[in-house]
Formats: structure tokens, C-alpha cells, sequence
């Protein structure tokens, strides 16, 4: 199975770790806030879902209310494997990160 | 805040039914909900179009349904199938009154649309046809305008030089020609035109170079029929052609540049030997001659629209060519070829009738469904009871009675074209048509099925599947039903089927009427046992010679002892004259007239028993009759407003000044659709050179098979190019109603399918009355009812439908028909009788098919049908 994460993937995943539990449209205006930058709900389905099947994430039905046409949601929450991912990806983000010559643009 | 419904009923549909169940709820419910934020934050619009592209995105094959869930529904499907199936089978009677009713009215509709289509499809293959147009003249005349369609020689060039918007023309001149074929000449008909025709008009080329269609002055395009006669190959490019041009009096060589594709069976233009217009000898000096015209003139225009300012600027064209004068008396014209039918060669609202006519054959098979369908609610309310008490929504209901529309309609279409295959040769010749379902590539045709199945299956199963659904389970176990459908809307569709048919008959009778009385009238002339022989020293290549031996072939005729009369002209009655000449009374102030005239000898007016009202008959012989002397038929002396007792003069052109000696009564030298015509006959004596087209005879019509192939064997000596042709009086008549007698056929074929399918489902619907009202006959009876008053319980019902029928379907008659009337000169006008005869028939016909099944009803023991209640 491929634990590679894309970069919407870990931008998702991060949302869900700081949310610890939400659903789409949730996610949609956390990253818009953050990112200054709209999202359509059927790619953050496709994210969603893809994340499930990697075992990062899980999730439950929530109940129905009357915004979203009597329909129920579905909640999800970052798993520790989630969680253990992306730290490894901001970590190792990091590193490389301290690799970069200062000087180089400091400078410019 | 609170109305907080879905934003698209449609889109939740759409999701619902396409991804998968445990996926729905939540993609549909958070693109709902973004929906209510979007609304907020960005507006209405914007939110709106979002959900919209959310939902589409939505459709991923990740998300959606597996195709075993989605074909989960097949198996009921197969069970509405099955179900079609068995009720088809079980009701014989009903099934074969709808399938063969429908089949039979899709077979006529075929047969009408093959026809129509290609008359409202003639000439489509010009891919130019749009911009394509016929330069022609009018003259405008005390009595109105004349138009006339030859033109001159040089107007192609003025008509390209002058305007810019004409971007080809060419000039389409016809003529007769013979060709030399392994040393006997064969009589063709050519086409003299410019090397344009071939930009203005589509003619797909097989072989030759498309660039250059004449690249010689002696080249000549074939046709690929021609090709194959003369050389036994389409690849005849390069081979020469002897052609004698009979016009010119002179045998040119030619050689084949090109061979273009035969022509579709509803094209106009049919040129099968074309050769370039300078090819002929004498071109040099006509090229400029303003003074004839005689041949046709195409323009392609760059736009459809510029025929207008072409029109505008018409007058000074005129006035630059010719004067002030012929402006004020001339229109010059384009007519846009797409009329070009109408004009020249039929009417196309006939055929637009044709296919009203087809139409209302299918709306009578679909009622007849319609009909039975619900009708038969009664024997059908215990399966709908049964599935609705098993849990079968409405909608379930509705869509297996439209499934069983559909398996009907889909039989029947398909019978119906079985129909059309194997009958279209015996009705090609029954009505001299040409149509075939081969003018249709088999996607066309199948789309076209498609298409027509479909239809015939909603509009012929919707009311009786709305009905039948709605049928409640509870009346139905109560046994509280009644016979179905609500019987004022049925009995409605009855009143249309019965006013369509009405409208036919009424029509056939009048058509008939009017080519009754047009081929009964008298013409004015005697056409029993006259035979006329084409004959003209034209199609002699020595014509001097050839005239001796056409006289000599006359003298020969006139010593049999079979001949009683003989006499040549320039034309014959049935195709009379088409050349025109100016003409005015002496003293006559007004502008001169456009009148058309003809030669004739001493001998015609007595063989076609013409009376000379007044005056004398010219005298046989008399070179003085020939320049000085004309006879008039009566509409020209009353153009002329001549009282026949006076010496009366007319002047022709500028100023030659002839006698009228005679007038002879008006007879009807073309079809009984026009008025008879002003027309000037000239003596010119038989021995005439170039004057007379035609011999007629008056002969003993007996041993005629002998006598026609002695005659032939004497004109088969004479040398002439052309075959022996020959044809009797009384069938040139009759031709000219061809198209009539065609129409008339084809209106009369269809109304009879018509009232014999509207009567099957009358039959049809008797039985279910009958059935339904058994019981209320057998307690009449008990309680002493006769048979008479029982028959006439049922009669009434009938009779009260067919009168407001009737009602209906007569001004609609009346206005048709006047409309059709109004096109003939010469016509019957319509009389009450024929709506009364119309009535008749269908009433005969209606108690025919009640009858037998309302007096057995009448008649039945009683006892039978009361004993188990």
C-alpha cells in the first residue's frame, strides 16, 4: 500500500489533526481560512476517502440536520498512524529545511 | 432561514440514484450545507453554480453505484416483459385490432413519408441550392403579368460583369440531338451551357478532371448512363462523340472530358450530354444578340440576400440593354430554385396534405389502443389490484403499461415496415412513383424506427398507463368497477377517429369529382382515333431530302385505306404552343399584347373537329394565307375585343399587318386547371420546311396492333434520326391528369385504411360495451324489451358520436377542399351531397361492424347471463 502522502492529503490531515473531529464542509472552511484559498467538497471526498483507505484517518456517521437537506454527516478523525505520518512529514520537512545556505538569499 | 428545502430536486435525484448508498448522504448532504454557506458568503449565483459543478464532480467513478446495483431493476423489468407478452397473447382479438391497425397505419405513413420526402427534398443535392437562382422576365400586360423563364445570350456575361454579388453564371439551353452509334444515329436530348453549371450546380464528378470540365471547345460531359450506352464503360474520358446538333443543321465531333454521377430520381436538372454553348457554329454571331431569347440563365450569388438589391437594380439593366419602353413594360426577376418546383413541376402542398392524411391514419391506430387499453380495465383490475395490495406503486404501474405500449409499438412498427419492404415495388407501380427505402443509409432509418417506436409507444400508452395506475386496490377487491376510463374522453377520441375519417372520405369523393369532370368535360376538339406521329424534317441530317420524304411518307398515309384524314402542324392540342409574340388590334392605343400563336395546315381545324364560329377556314394550299391571314380562337377575339362580324386587323411586332379571317371555338388545348389562352393560328402549308412538328391522322381504330407496326415499318424506311414515335389523342388527354389521377389514388388508398382501421376499433370496442352492458340487456329482455329497441339502445351511442363527427369534420372539408378547388380554372364546386354520400358510407360501414356483435347480444337467451347472480 502506498503511505506516500500528497500535498492536499497532508493539508487535510493536518486540518483533521488540529480539529481532532469534522466533517467536509468543516474542512472546506478551515482551509480557506488558513489558506486563503477555496476547495471543492468533491475533491476533499476523494482526499477523504483515499486517507480512509491508508488507515490515516477514520470515520462515523454523524446525525442529520435540517442545512444539509435532512441528510447525516460523516465525521472523521485522524488515527495515530494519521498522526504519526505527518509529524514524521513536518520533521523530516524540517530537517532539509535547516540544509538550506542562509546566505544565499539573506543576501539578495 | 426556515425554507431550508433542497437547492434541486433534480440534482438529489441524480446523486440518489447514481453513487453509492453508503457514499450519498454524506457528498449530497455537504454539498447541500456549503450550499447555505456559499449563500452567504459569496451570493446567490455563484453558490448556485458551485453546487451545480459539485454535483457533476460528484459523479467520479469512485463514488458511484456498481453496475449490478444499478441493473438491479432488470428483473422486474423482465417481469413487465413477460407480462406484456401473456396479455397480448391471451387478448387475440384486441392485440390483433392494435397490432394490425398500427402496423398497417405505419406501413401507409412510410409509404406517405418516402413519397413526401422526396418531393419536399427535390434538387436538396445542390449543396448550393441557397444562393442559386433562375434570372427570368415578366411582362406586364393590361391583363396582368406574364412570366416567362427563357433569356438571352449575353445576358450570363452582363449579369457577371455588372454585379459583383453574382459569383457564377451560366447560360442551359436544351435541345435535341442525334449521335452516332455503330453507324446508326440515336435521338438524345443535349444541354448547351457553360463550364459555371458545373461550380453553380453539384454534379459529383467519377471521372475527368473536376478543375476544367471543357478544357477544349469540342469537349462533352456524359452522364454515367450515357457513358454506359455509348461506350459499355463509365471510364470514357478521352473517347470521341459524332453528335448531330439537329438546331444547327450540322454533325460535330466531340470529345468525353468528364462523366458525372445519374441524377436522383427528384432532381429538376437531369443534363446527360453537355457541351460548352461557344461549341456551336453559329456562336460568334449570336453571343451578342439581344434580341432572343431562348435559353435559361442560372447565377450562384455570394449571398442569398443580394438577390434583393440585384432585383432593385434590375430597371437600369433593362433600360441600358434596351429603352425606356421594355423597362416600363418588363420586370426582370430571380427566382430563388427552391421554387423552382412548385413552379415548373407540381404543387407541394399536395404533398404536404399527403402527409396530414398519414399522420391522422396514425392518430386513429392510436386511439384504437388508447381505446381497448382502457376499456379493458375491468378484465386488468384484478392484476393492478394484486400488485398494489403486494406493495406496486403507481409509478411501478405506469411504467409496465407503457412497457406494454411499448412492446406493441415496437411489433407493429416493425410489422409495418415488413409491410413497406415487401409492397413498395407493387406500389411504385401502381402509382408510377419511385420511392425506396434504400434512399435512407441504415443509421437513418434505424434512428428514424427508433424514433417512431418510441413515439407511437408514449403517445398510445401514457393515458391508458395514467389511467390504469390509478386504479384504487380497495374498488377493485369491492368489485365496485365499472368499465374503465372515463368514457366521455374515450368517446371523445372516438368523435376524432370518425371526423378524420369523415374528412377523407369527403375529400376522395370531391377529388374524384373534379378529374371526373376534367376528363369528361369536353376539350372542344375531337380526340377519338386521332393518332399523332412526331415528325420534323429537324431530325433529318439532310433536311431538305428529309422533307421530300416526310411529304411522301404523308401522300403514302393518306392512300391507306384506314386513313381518313391527315394534317401536320406545329403543335397538337395537349401540348400546345410555347412561343409567344407582340401583337396589337389595328387602332389599339394601349401597349401591344404578349399572345402566343402556332402553325397549323388547311386540314387541322376538320380533324380535330374545331368549328369555325365565324369566318372562313384558311384554304389548303394558298401561299397568300400563309403571310396575310390568321384565325383566332374566341378568348383572343375577346382579348382583342373584336366583334366577330367586322373585318378585323392586328398588327404584329412594328408593323405587319395580317387579316383575321376566322374564329374558331375555344378549345382546351392544355389541362382544364387554366383557363383557356389567347392564341393566333397561322396557316403555313403542310409542305411547310420548317414549320410543323407533328402529323396527326384520323384513323379506323380497328386491327390496330397491324396497322401501327405497317406505319412504323413505312417511317423506319424514311432515314429519320428519331425512333417512330407515336401517340393517341385520348391518352395525351388522360396524361395530362396524371398527377391528379395520382393524388386522387393515393387520397383514396389512405382514407379506405383509414376508416377500415377506425372501424376495427370500433369492433373492438363494441365487444368490451356489449360485455359491460350484458346484464342490463338480459334484464331489459326479461322485463319484455324487443330486440329492435335493444339494437337501438346500442345505435343510439354510435349515431350521436358519428353526427358530432360529422359537425366537426365538415368546414374543416369545406375549407381544404375550396382551398384545392381554387387552383383549378375549370371546377366542380362542393355540394352538401358529397358530405351526405360521406355520411352514408361511414354510417353503412359503422352499422356493418356493431351490427352482427349488437343483434347477437340482442338476440342471446337471457337466462345465460342472469343465472349466476
Amino acid at each position: 500500500m502506498n503511505l506516500q502522502l500528497g500535498t492536499l492529503e497532508e493539508m487535510i490531515l493536518i486540518i483533521l489533526l488540529m480539529k481532532e473531529e469534522t466533517y467536509g464542509v468543516e474542512i472546506a472552511k478551515e482551509y480557506k481560512h488558513q489558506l486563503s484559498q477555496s476547495i471543492s467538497l468533491p475533491a476533499i471526498h476523494v482526499v477523504l476517502k483515499r486517507l480512509e483507505k491508508k488507515g490515516f484517518v477514520n470515520s462515523r456517521l454523524g446525525a442529520p440536520t435540517p442545512e444539509r437537506g435532512g441528510k447525516g454527516k460523516r465525521l472523521y478523525q485522524a488515527t495515530n498512524k494519521g498522526y504519526e505520518i505527518a509529524q514524521d512529514l513536518q520533521h523530516r520537512r524540517n530537517e532539509i529545511w535547516k540544509t538550506i545556505p542562509k546566505l544565499n538569499f539573506s543576501l539578495a | 432561514m426556515n425554507d431550508r428545502r433542497h437547492p434541486s430536486k433534480w440534482a438529489k435525484g441524480l446523486l440518489e440514484y447514481f453513487l453509492r448508498p453508503d457514499y450519498a448522504d454524506e457528498i449530497l448532504g455537504d454539498i447541500t450545507e456549503a450550499y447555505y454557506w456559499r449563500v452567504e458568503e459569496e451570493g446567490k449565483f455563484k453558490a448556485r453554480l458551485k453546487f451545480y459543478i459539485e454535483v457533476i464532480r460528484s459523479l467520479r467513478p469512485v463514488n458511484l453505484k456498481s453496475f449490478y446495483h444499478l441493473s438491479l431493476n432488470t428483473m422486474i423489468f423482465r417481469n413487465y416483459l413477460k407480462i406484456a407478452f401473456r396479455t397480448l397473447i391471451k387478448r387475440k382479438s384486441t392485440s390483433f385490432i392494435n397490432i394490425f391497425g398500427l402496423s398497417v397505419g405505419v406501413a401507409a405513413f412510410t409509404f406517405i413519408f418516402l413519397y413526401t420526402y422526396q418531393i419536399f427534398t427535390f434538387d436538396d443535392h445542390h449543396e448550393n441550392k441557397d444562393r442559386i437562382f433562375l434570372a427570368y422576365k415578366e411582362r406586364i400586360t393590361p391583363d396582368g403579368t406574364q412570366a416567362t423563364y427563357d433569356t438571352w445570350m449575353p445576358l450570363k456575361d452582363r449579369l457577371k460583369s455588372d454585379y459583383t454579388q453574382v459569383e457564377y453564371a451560366a447560360r442551359y439551353y436544351t435541345s435535341d440531338a442525334s449521335i452516332m452509334k455503330n453507324n446508326r444515329y440515336l435521338e438524345e436530348s443535349i444541354v448547351y451551357t457553360d463550364s459555371d453549371l458545373f461550380k453553380i450546380f453539384t454534379f459529383p464528378v467519377i471521372q475527368g478532371n473536376t478543375a476544367k470540365m471543357f478544357p477544349t471547345k469540342n469537349s462533352v460531359v456524359l452522364s454515367k448512363e450515357l457513358a454506359l450506352k455509348y461506350f459499355d464503360t463509365q471510364d470514357a474520358v478521352g473517347e470521341h462523340l459524332e453528335i448531330f446538333l439537329q438546331d444547327e443543321d450540322t454533325t460535330m465531333r466531340y470529345q468525353v472530358s468528364a462523366v458525372i454521377s445519374n441524377h436522383p430520381d427528384n432532381a429538376s436538372m437531369r443534363p446527360s450530354i453537355i457541351i460548352p454553348m461557344e461549341s456551336i457554329p453559329v456562336y460568334p454571331e449570336l453571343a451578342n444578340r439581344w434580341n432572343g431569347s431562348f435559353l435559361e440563365t442560372y447565377v450562384l450569388l455570394k449571398d442569398q440576400k443580394d438577390a434583393l438589391d440585384l432585383e432593385a437594380d434590375f430597371p437600369n439593366l433593362i433600360e441600358s440593354i434596351w429603352d425606356t419602353e421594355t423597362r416600363a413594360n418588363t420586370n426582370f426577376k430571380l427566382l430563388p430554385f427552391d421554387e423552382v418546383f412548385d413552379t415548373f413541376f407540381g404543387d407541394s402542398s399536395n404533398a404536404r396534405t399527403l402527409l396530414g392524411i398519414g399522420l391522422g391514419i396514425l392518430l386513429i391506430a392510436i386511439i384504437n389502443f388508447m381505446n381497448l387499453s382502457t376499456a379493458q380495465a375491468t378484465q386488468r383490475a384484478k392484476e393492478i389490484g394484486l400488485r398494489k395490495v403486494l406493495g406496486a406503486f403507481q409509478g411501478q404501474l405506469r411504467t409496465q403499461f407503457i412497457t406494454e405500449s411499448f412492446v406493441m409499438s415496437f411489433i407493429a412498427s416493425i410489422l409495418g415496415l415488413l409491410i413497406v419492404i415487401f409492397t413498395t415495388p407493387q406500389f411504385n407501380q401502381f402509382f408510377d412513383v419511385t420511392i425506396s427505402l434504400n434512399q435512407f443509409s441504415s443509421p437513418q432509418l434505424i434512428g428514424g424506427f427508433a424514433l417512431l417506436i418510441t413515439l407511437l409507444g408514449i403517445l398510445s400508452g401514457s393515458y391508458p398507463a395514467l389511467y390504469l395506475s390509478s386504479i384504487g386496490a380497495i374498488e377493485v377487491l369491492r368489485q365496485k368497477l365499472g368499465m374503465g376510463g372515463t368514457s366521455s374522453f374515450r368517446n371523445t377520441l372516438v368523435v376524432i377517429q370518425f371526423a378524420i375519417a369523415l374528412f377523407l372520405i369527403a375529400s376522395t369523393i370531391i377529388v374524384s369529382r373534379q378529374i371526373n369532370y376534367m376528363t369528361g368535360k369536353d376539350m372542344g376538339f375531337e380526340s377519338d382515333g386521332v393518332l399523332v406521329i412526331s415528325a420534323s424534317p429537324r431530325s433529318f441530317t439532310d433536311r431538305e431530302s428529309g422533307q421530300a420524304r416526310l411529304n411522301t411518307f404523308k401522300t403514302e398515309l393518306k392512300h391507306k385505306s384506314y386513313v381518313s384524314d391527315i394534317s401536320s402542324s406545329r403543335a397538337v392540342p395537349t401540348s400546345w404552343s410555347g412561343s409567344f409574340t407582340f401583337v396589337r388590334p389595328n387602332d389599339w392605343e394601349g401597349d401591344p399584347l404578349r399572345m402566343r400563336y402556332t402553325y397549323v395546315d388547311a386540314d387541322f381545324f376538320d380533324i380535330y373537329n374545331i368549328p369555325v364560329k365565324y369566318g372562313v377556314n384558311f384554304l389548303p394550299d394558298t401561299e397568300g394565307d400563309q403571310r396575310s391571314s390568321v384565325i383566332l380562337n374566341e378568348a383572343a377575339m375577346n382579348a382583342f375585343k373584336f366583334s366577330p362580324n367586322d373585318e378585323n386587323i392586328i398588327i404584329l411586332g412594328r408593323d405587319t399587318r395580317v387579316n383575321v379571317i376566322g374564329i374558331v371555338e375555344d378549345f382546351h388545348f392544355e389541362t382544364l386547371q387554366n383557363e383557356v389562352a389567347p392564341t393566333l393560328i397561322f396557316h403555313r402549308v403542310s409542305e411547310n420546311p420548317v414549320a410543323h412538328n407533328s402529323i396527326t391522322l384520323k384513323m379506323d381504330m380497328s386491327n390496330l396492333v397491324e396497322r401501327i407496326e405497317e406505319i412504323e415499318a413505312m417511317w423506319n424506311e424514311l432515314g429519320s434520326t428519331q425512333e417512330f414515335t407515336y401517340s393517341f389523342m385520348e391518352d395525351r388527354v388522360a396524361a395530362l391528369y396524371e398527377e391528379e389521377n395520382r393524388y386522387l389514388g393515393m387520397v383514396g388508398l389512405f382514407s379506405v385504411i383509414s376508416i377500415m382501421i377506425a372501424c376495427l376499433g370500433l369492433y373492438g370496442l363494441t365487444l368490451f360495451i356489449i360485455e359491460k352492458r350484458r346484464k342490463e340487456i338480459s334484464i331489459r329482455k326479461v322485463l319484455g324489451a324487443e330486440i329492435k329497441t335493444i339494437l337501438g339502445m346500442i345505435f343510439t351511442d354510435f349515431t350521436r358520436w358519428i353526427a358530432i363527427a360529422f359537425v366537426i369534420s365538415v368546414p374543416f372539408a369545406i375549407y381544404f377542399l375550396s382551398e384545392w378547388l381554387e387552383s383549378y380554372y375549370y371546377r366542380v364546386s362542393i355540394s352538401w351531397i358529397t358530405f351526405i354520400l360521406a355520411l352514408v358510407i361511414v354510417l353503412t360501414l359503422v352499422i356493418l361492424t356493431v351490427g352482427y356483435q349488437s343483434l347477437k347480444a340482442a338476440s342471446a337467451n337471457p337466462v345465460k347471463y342472469l343465472k349466476d347472480e
